[in-house]
């Protein structure tokens, strides 16, 4: 305390960053992911003779699942936690739509949409309240969940099965060559409950829980309660992506190994999407964009002529790629 | 309240006893399940079902060996399943070879995968759910492409007679062959975290990597190590698993990955790291063993056996972190 106030003040003071400099920190990586979709449309568009409405509409339709159920994902890892069971859930709400849609009208099957959203809420709030009360880790409480889950949609269909209305399909993923609606379903998702629900308190805790526990309790939130919360909208997303799927196939699949799939390229397109694994940073339209530029892989290296086998090595590589360069930057990042 | 005092002291010196001598409490559970099982399966009281039973629970033991070694560094490795399945893989195709060299080539794929996945979470400091979980992804694309057409794993995938006697025979009475690789795992296991230094660093690097690296420690060095060692194990384990079906399956280990985490968890190691130890996985292994004869005896659907498994696994990791206080960081 022997410096004089003056000189504390010019070696203390943190140079305000400009507009620019703080979007690159906070959406560059969401830029540069954005980019490097459109760079693989082009290049998926010089593949293919004709590039119509039917072949977006192949892409859009068919990534809807996958992105939701990064949006899942991404929700509860920004607040500090982890889902493996999201693929379970999905699989389960399809099962669950699929059964009760067969032969159903309209009014009804907007009623079971809107049931199964509430299930998958319920049964994804169940499971992180079983975390947050037991004091379980939440990788081993979801994986033990996603075997429940998976025996649960064995019960309710017992093999591929059930149906539903064919305007609702429209309604979801469009007709045969028509792409606006996936695109205006994941837009109007986003637009409509995430971003409303970032700008609430509810999603300034769940980003202040994931990016330090105890600083959160001690500003007076609730942490539990914003846990399960978090747990309840990925819920939602999770319930969305399996009314999406039984739209996009028109049946249920009760098979456990999709929902495991679904997963683990829900994990990674967190991570390619820019969403911290520590959770507290990070936002839902990076995940979304990168699930697109993971479904566009397989695709590519059949236009490629490849073996379409090797989409899962380069999936693999490509993920790994990813998440070391970022350990290198922030590495650097740390070091500077 | 004072009563209520003096009750939490006494508590809290059970649960002591409880938290350091882990295997106490999951031995009982062990044997009322056991016992369980028996009044089901009269058969569980012989030999011959000891026997089985110390056969279905070494290959996941030692499964649950390399899971437990990643957990106590404070990471986990989802990839262990994968590389069971493809190192048993490339010994069966490559048995023409002989015992020798079929087993060295399928080591060398261990080495090839535990140094990956060790240089990414060591060295660039990736996340290692998500290392791993990638390893596995290129693992089950490699199998894939390795299979169709004249891949490198096509043709024949004769078992090595070895792998065939080790993992299916019997010394006599109610012990298994496997057993003998079993017990090696677990005295290396548990006096290598014990008595050796990469032991305790691993120990050390689980529960504060900062104090470790403050305290001159090469995290990366051990991180590599435990990751190595980790797909070493896991290959073993592909290998053992092989052998108990006789044959190789693109998806002959996947099942096991959960079990695997689950026989750590329930043994007492902590996923977050520098807590447990590999006596408690042993019987949490033989715990789950034993509860899958049991759905089974049951009759009931596949699909219920899911549910009640689940459950079942949740809840015993339940009670496991309600009886010793052991929390998740921060949790509530």
């Amino acid at each position: 305390m022997t410096s004089t106030p003056s000189a504390l003040v010019t070696t203390t003071l943190p140079r305000p960053t400009s507009r620019a400099t703080r979007f690159r920190r906070r959406e560059g990586w969401v830029v540069a992911v954005a980019f490097l979709l459109v760079a693989l449309m082009f290049w998926r568009y010089t593949q293919i003779p004709t590039f119509g409405a039917f072949e977006i509409r192949t892409i859009t339709a068919g990534t809807m699942t996958i992105a939701l159920l990064a949006m899942a994902q991404a929700v509860i890892v920004i607040s500090g936690g982890v889902d493996l069971s999201v693929g379970a859930v999905m699989v389960l709400a399809n099962c669950v739509a699929a059964r009760l849609m067969e032969g159903a009208s309209g009014a009804q099957v907007a009623l079971i949409t809107v049931g199964v959203l509430l299930m998958a809420m319920a049964v994804s709030g169940i499971v992180g309240l079983i975390i947050v009360l037991s004091g379980v880790p939440d990788i081993v409480v979801t994986l033990a969940a996603s075997f429940t889950l998976a025996g649960l949609a064995l019960i309710v269909l017992d093999g591929p099965g059930g149906g539903t209305n064919t305007t609702f399909q429209k309604i979801f993923v469009g007709g045969f060559a028509q792409p606006i609606p996936s695109i205006l379903w994941l837009a109007g998702v986003l637009l409509l409950v995430w971003v409303p629900f970032k700008r609430s308190r509810l999603g300034l805790a769940t980003h202040a829980i994931g990016s330090d526990r105890s600083a959160a309790f001690l500003s007076g939130i609730n942490v539990a309660r914003t846990r399960v919360i978090a747990y309840v909208v990925g819920g939602f997303f999770s319930g969305m992506a399996g009314v999406v799927t039984t739209a996009f196939t028109g049946s249920g699949e009760p098979r456990a190994s999709i929902g495991a799939t679904a997963t683990l390229t829900s994990v990674a397109a967190v991570v390619l999407g820019g969403v911290a694994l520590t959770g507290g940073s990070g936002s839902l339209v990076g995940p979304s964009l990168a699930a697109f530029c993971l479904a566009l892989i397989p695709a590519l290296m059949l236009g490629l002529g490849w073996d379409p086998n090797y989409a899962e090595v380069s999936r693999g590589v490509i993920i790994i790629v990813v998440v070391m360069i970022g350990g290198l930057l922030q590495a650097k990042r740390q070091a500077a | 309240m004072s009563t209520v005092a003096i009750d939490r002291v006494e508590r809290r010196d059970w649960r002591q006893t409880l938290v350091q001598r882990p295997a106490i409490a999951l031995s009982v559970a062990l044997l009322v399940l056991y016992g369980i099982t028996g009044t089901q399966t009269p058969s569980l009281f012989t030999a011959n079902g000891v026997r089985s039973t110390l056969l279905l629970a070494c290959p996941l033991a030692v499964l649950a060996a390399s899971q437990t070694l990643c957990m106590l560094s404070g990471g986990i490795d989802l990839s262990t399943a994968m590389t069971a399945n493809f190192a048993a893989y490339i010994a069966a195709n490559q048995s023409g070879r002989g015992a020798l060299g079929a087993l060295a080539l399928a080591v060398l794929a261990g080495l090839a995968v535990g140094t990956i996945n060790g240089i990414g979470v060591g060295v660039f400091k990736v996340n290692p759910l998500i290392m791993t979980l990638g390893m596995s992804s290129v693992l089950l694309g490699v199998i894939t492409v390795g299979l169709v057409g004249d891949g490198f794993l096509s043709g024949s995938t004769r078992l090595l007679p070895l792998v065939k006697t080790v993992g299916s025979g019997t010394l006599g009475g109610p012990f298994p062959t496997n057993l003998l690789v079993w017990a090696v795992v677990a005295a290396a296991m548990i006096f290598g975290l014990s008595r050796t230094g990469l032991g305790r660093a691993i120990y050390a690097v689980g529960d504060n990597p900062l104090a470790c690296r403050l305290a001159g420690v090469r995290i990366w060095q051990i991180l590599l190590a435990v990751y190595v060692l980790s797909a070493l194990l896991a290959g073993l384990a592909g290998l053992l698993f092989s052998g108990i079906s006789g044959s190789v399956g693109p998806d002959q280990t996947n099942g096991y990955l959960l079990p695997s985490v689950a026989a750590a968890v329930i043994g007492g190691t902590s996923i977050l790291g520098g807590f447990g130890g590999y006596t408690g996985t042993i019987l949490g292994a033989l715990i789950l063993t034993v509860l899958n004869r049991l759905l089974l005896t049951l009759d009931t659907s596949e699909a219920f056996r899911q549910i009640l498994y689940g459950l079942i696994v949740l809840a015993l990791a339940w009670v496991y972190v309600r009886v010793t206080g052991q929390k998740s960081r921060g949790g509530g």
